[in-house]
């Protein structure tokens, strides 16, 4: 674990970073540069691919909710853009 | 690894062994917690489980109050106990279902008997000391460990506890698993949106299905009370620690269980009967988890937490905090036994604080305090209110 940010399993489709990113900071990832579009603080999540409304958020290689809006490559992914599917609150944002 | 050698412990008269020698204080109900506090703030080696509940409970909460009150004292940590009743029926009952079980040595005293508060603390802390006197000739003598049941508990989660502590964790449950041992994980909300992971784990179908009709059984309480889940969990420090869906904190939870079969699911406070990995069915707040796992007979807990969370259970079972997250590991330094963040700066891979994990959880169970037994963070809750 030398980098800044994890992807945790190749089927992802967010990174986890790993110390706090800065907004603007350019990373290496998959041999190709992402701009980051917010920052990122420790333990928090940032889109690797371009994700559209309504696609599942992959962690751990599982589903972690769904997207709420599009979301771009380097946009901070959270409570704001990404909803839950279980306990009650499908559809919610 | 020297640390985990020359393990030892206590073993007491139902053959069982525990890692700590208490005299353990046990109030019926809430008129009795100001005399449990007294006695204990008075005689040397006692833990009081003081507790509000015990009044007029009914159902479901009933049977569990009842079941984690009693499996309390059965713990292994708890060399014997005094009870402090406040009318005679229920203290005598208490007394008796005791004696079925255990062998210990137990007092009571009952405050409508004695007339008043006053006199229980009189007549308790006589009783209280003689306990602990009698206790201190025990000898620590050899365990395996095999011998050891642990429990494992995230509390405080944020999202180095999905990537760091809690993996840590799970390679440390496996290898207990592998020695023999017993291991509980617990807090049915947050395996919803892994449960199919687990399920793949058990050990047959039959205990698939109760994985998943466990989690289900869960979400629908939630339904039923007109509650989104996302309202209560994941908690507000869980989200600002980067957790954004309870499926999230679920997958990132499970981590900690290894990745050994799965022998059954149990009841909140219940003890296991066999041996092996266990998931019990319980609220997933710290001090209701840290109660329900004291009462399944673990001698120590490993509590894997993010943002630091400094709940310590009934007191009789020590909790080893460790923490993935560097922020913490300083910020909340009073409440961390074991800092493994270096595994997040690359300084340390996730087998190596594996390693030192098993090395600190030797030293606590040959005596080693831990920071919540010295700092006495104690919240003893026998009954699970929420999810």
């Amino acid at each position: 674990m030398k980098s800044n940010f994890l992807i945790l399993t190749s089927t992802d489709n967010v990174a986890t970073a790993i110390s706090d990113l800065k907004a603007g900071e350019v990373l290496i990832v998959d041999g190709k540069e992402i701009k980051l579009r917010d920052e990122i603080k420790l333990g928090h999540k940032f889109s690797v691919k371009q994700i559209k409304k309504g696609d599942f958020i992959l962690k751990y290689g599982e589903i972690i909710g769904a997207a709420s809006y599009d979301i771009y490559p380097g946009e901070h992914v959270h409570v704001h853009n990404i909803h839950s599917l279980r306990g009650g609150s499908s559809g919610r944002h | 690894m020297e640390d985990i050698d020359g393990l030892t412990g206590y073993w007491n008269a139902d053959n069982l062994v525990g890692i700590r020698n208490h005299t353990a204080i046990i109030g019926l109900s809430p008129f009795c917690s100001q005399a449990v506090r007294l006695i204990s703030e008075q005689v040397f080696g006692t833990i009081p489980m003081a507790q509000m509940h015990g009044r007029n409970e009914l159902g479901l909460n009933l049977e569990r109050f009842n079941r984690s009150m009693l499996n309390v004292t059965l713990n292994p940590n708890v060399a014997s106990l005094l009870v402090v009743g406040y009318e005679p029926k229920t203290t005598q009952r208490f007394v008796n279902e005791f004696k079925l079980k255990s062998k210990k040595p137990i007092e009571s005293v009952v405050t409508l008997e004695i007339g008043g508060i006053l006199e229980t603390v009189k007549s308790g802390a006589k009783k209280a000391m003689d306990l602990v006197i009698n206790a201190s000739e025990n000898k620590r003598e050899p365990l395996q460990l095999g011998d050891l049941t642990i429990g494992v508990k995230c509390g405080g989660s944020d999202a180095t506890s999905g990537i760091v502590s809690n993996p840590v964790t799970g390679r440390v449950v496996d290898k207990i698993i592998d020695a023999g041992g017993n291991v509980i994980f617990s807090e049915t909300t947050e395996i919803i949106g892994a449960e199919h992971v687990l399920a793949k784990r058990a050990v047959d179908e039959s205990v698939a299905e109760k994985i998943i009709r466990t989690a289900m059984a869960n979400e629908e309480v939630a339904r039923h009370a007109g509650v989104d889940l996302v309202d209560i969990n994941p908690v507000p420090d869980n989200i600002a620690g980067g957790i954004s869906t309870i499926e999230e904190k679920s997958l990132g939870a499970i981590s900690k269980t290894g990745t050994r079969k799965i022998t059954d699911v149990i009841d909140y406070a219940e003890i296991p009967e066999g041996r092996g990995l266990y998931f019990m069915d319980s609220p997933s707040a710290a001090h209701e988890v840290l109660t329900a796992l004291a009462a399944a007979g673990t001698q120590l807990v490993i509590f894997s937490t993010g943002t630091g969370n400094p709940s310590g259970g009934p007191g009789t079972v020590p909790i080893l905090k460790i923490t993935g997250n560097p922020h913490t590991a300083s910020h909340m330094k009073d409440h961390i036994d074991l800092d493994v963040s270096k595994v997040l700066l690359g300084a340390m891979n996730l087998d190596e604080a594996s390693e030192i994990l098993m090395g600190m959880l030797g030293k606590v169970v040959k005596g080693r305090l831990t920071r919540g037994e010295v700092l006495k963070t104690w919240d003893f809750s026998p009954i699970p209110t929420g999810l």
